[in-house]
């Protein structure tokens, strides 16, 4: 009994490493923004604003966020009526069939984002002869967005009874009807929920982005040019900014599909 | 039978349209090639040799790389998912919320953090020398592979976690407790219980991580510095290059020789568990 006492403190403290592991350095990215130094180093030196007010100042720094947004919603609005169309109708089908359905659609989540960005600017440019724009970024977000809606509709789906839909239809609703007037109220937490998803994948998307933009930025692109050019707290600033979009997002989304892994 | 598919159409519209064509397109471009900087249709294998011929041993430390990220991610991944469904009590779903947000937390704000930490004027270092553990601020922590590994594994592992803790719920405890009752030690019943039923998470989890890491080229050369990896090459072939047969070939050699190492893995599970 006193073995698997010690074995069970064992794994628990292996748990609490793993979670310090996981948001200690998100943590210290949030506590260096408002680090007065210029270097991103401790002892901490005093609390300031200063890396946002020159990060708001900062010419790029607005229209990269006004693409990020415009990307990031039509992303958001199109993979959910898209992956939800398709986690209706999977619903409905023999598990077996769905399962394998929903694992080939899947795929692009499996793959490098490198060689799905390569992939599509050879396709855009060369095949389809396409400018390279926010629409083709689109496009590219879609690809790896549409499996979590799909993938988090269809989960809520398992529990959903068919049987309210079939009663609506028998009294005569449409199919659409019934659509709009009993499945939708129900399930709507869940559609919200993965358009979240969908957003904080399209706002934290660098690889695709990257080349599929043709010119100007999005906030990913913007942090990865700084990056590359300097070290200073604004960095921080921004990636504070984009912590707080995505993981706030997240936060709500699982409130509302009420997804537990 | 038309009614039922149509739903599903937009669907598949966009992964045939946008995932499909656009890499049946990119294979075939593989075959083409370069005369004066311009791209022209060809069939030729010369991509692919000079792949092994210049990439050759790039290729090996890229998948060399992609496997250690992959065992630690995964092994990581387990005993996460393991405490979170099995030892964390009342603090599981916490534990599981944590994993969640980290998730989506950001790639590029990941790779920074872990860039400052590890950096030369980094958190690390001045932690180090301020506690007298070291004189000066040590340059070997980035740059590095182990820096490589520690940042991808560190991005991952949300990712990895998930299908683990997905297969390890459906486990039932009554199973468990029927086994150690009949005096089963703990590892047996990892080995024969646990194990055995979260095949499939497992897979997964170590799929994604090896994929991943294998085509990764922003990390390695944001902390990796030496550390040169696949992914790295097969950028500049199309920011620098203008290579594209060539990157193109590179690409699907790194992806087949992937798989071919994620289905070893899959193989060598399998006989793990079932001997």
């Amino acid at each position: 009994m006193r073995a698997r006492h010690v074995t069970d403190q064992l794994w628990r403290g292996f748990g609490l490493v793993v979670v310090l592991f996981m948001l200690a350095p998100l943590f210290l990215v949030v506590l260096f923004s408002f680090n007065e130094s210029a270097l991103t180093s401790l002892p901490l030196t005093g609390l300031t604003l200063h890396w946002y007010e020159k990060l708001f100042a900062y010419n790029s720094f607005w229209p990269a966020l006004k693409n990020s947004l415009i990307v990031g919603f039509t992303v958001a609005v199109c993979s959910v009526v898209i992956g939800t169309s398709a986690a209706l109708a999977l619903s409905v089908m023999p598990p077996r069939r769905a399962g394998n359905i929903i694992n080939a659609l899947s795929l692009p989540v499996m793959l490098p984002a490198l060689i799905i960005g390569i992939s599509l600017i050879c396709y855009f440019v060369r095949f389809l002869d396409i400018r390279l724009s926010l629409l083709t970024v689109i496009l590219g977000h879609l690809v790896i967005a549409q499996p979590f809606v799909l993938l988090i509709v269809y989960a809520r789906m398992a529990t959903f009874d068919h049987a309210v839909v079939e009663s609506a239809r028998d009294l005569g609703a449409s199919t659409f009807t019934a659509f709009r007037t009993v499945t939708l109220p129900i399930i709507q937490p869940t559609i919200v929920g993965a358009a979240l998803i969908a957003l904080s994948l399209s706002l934290d998307d660098f690889v695709i982005t990257f080349f599929t933009i043709g010119g100007g930025n999005t906030l990913p692109t913007l942090v990865w040019g700084l990056v590359r050019t300097s070290l200073d707290p604004t960095i921080n600033a921004i990636a504070t900014l984009l912590i707080a979009l995505s993981i706030g997002s997240t936060i709500v989304a699982l409130q509302l599909s009420r997804y537990r892994g | 039978m038309a009614r039922r598919w149509w739903p599903i159409a937009p669907a598949a519209l966009v992964f045939l349209g946008l995932f499909v064509a656009p890499l049946v397109y990119f294979l075939i471009i593989s075959f083409w090639s370069v005369k004066a900087r311009m791209m022209r249709p060809d069939l030729t294998v010369a991509n692919y040799i000079a792949t092994w011929v210049e990439y050759g041993d790039v290729l090996v430390t890229t998948l060399a790389i992609a496997a250690a990220i992959g065992f630690a991610t995964t092994l990581l991944a387990f005993g996460f998912a393991y405490v979170i469904r099995f030892k964390a009590g009342p603090l599981g779903p916490l534990l599981l919320f944590v994993t969640l947000i980290t998730l989506f937390g950001g790639y590029l704000v990941k790779i920074y953090a872990w860039k400052s930490i590890l950096g030369i004027d980094g958190i690390l270092n001045m932690a180090l020398t301020g506690i007298g553990l070291i004189d000066e601020p040590s340059g070997a922590f980035i740059y590095s592979t182990n820096a490589v590994v520690i940042t991808l594994t560190y991005f991952l592992l949300p990712f990895a976690v998930l299908p683990i803790y997905g297969a390890l719920r459906s486990i039932d405890d009554a199973t468990m407790e029927a086994a150690r009752d009949l005096g089963a030690k703990p590892l047996a019943v990892m080995r024969d219980i646990v194990i055995p039923q979260c095949e499939g998470g497992i897979m997964v989890a170590f799929t994604l991580a090896f994929l991943i890491s294998a085509g990764d080229y922003v990390t390695p050369r944001f902390v990796g510095g030496g550390a040169s990896m696949m992914g790295h090459f097969i950028e500049t072939q199309f920011s620098i290059g203008f290579d594209w047969p060539m990157g193109s070939a590179m690409s699907f050699t790194i992806l087949v020789t992937s798989l071919v190492i994620v289905m070893a893995f899959r193989a060598l599970l399998r006989r793990a568990i079932r001997p």
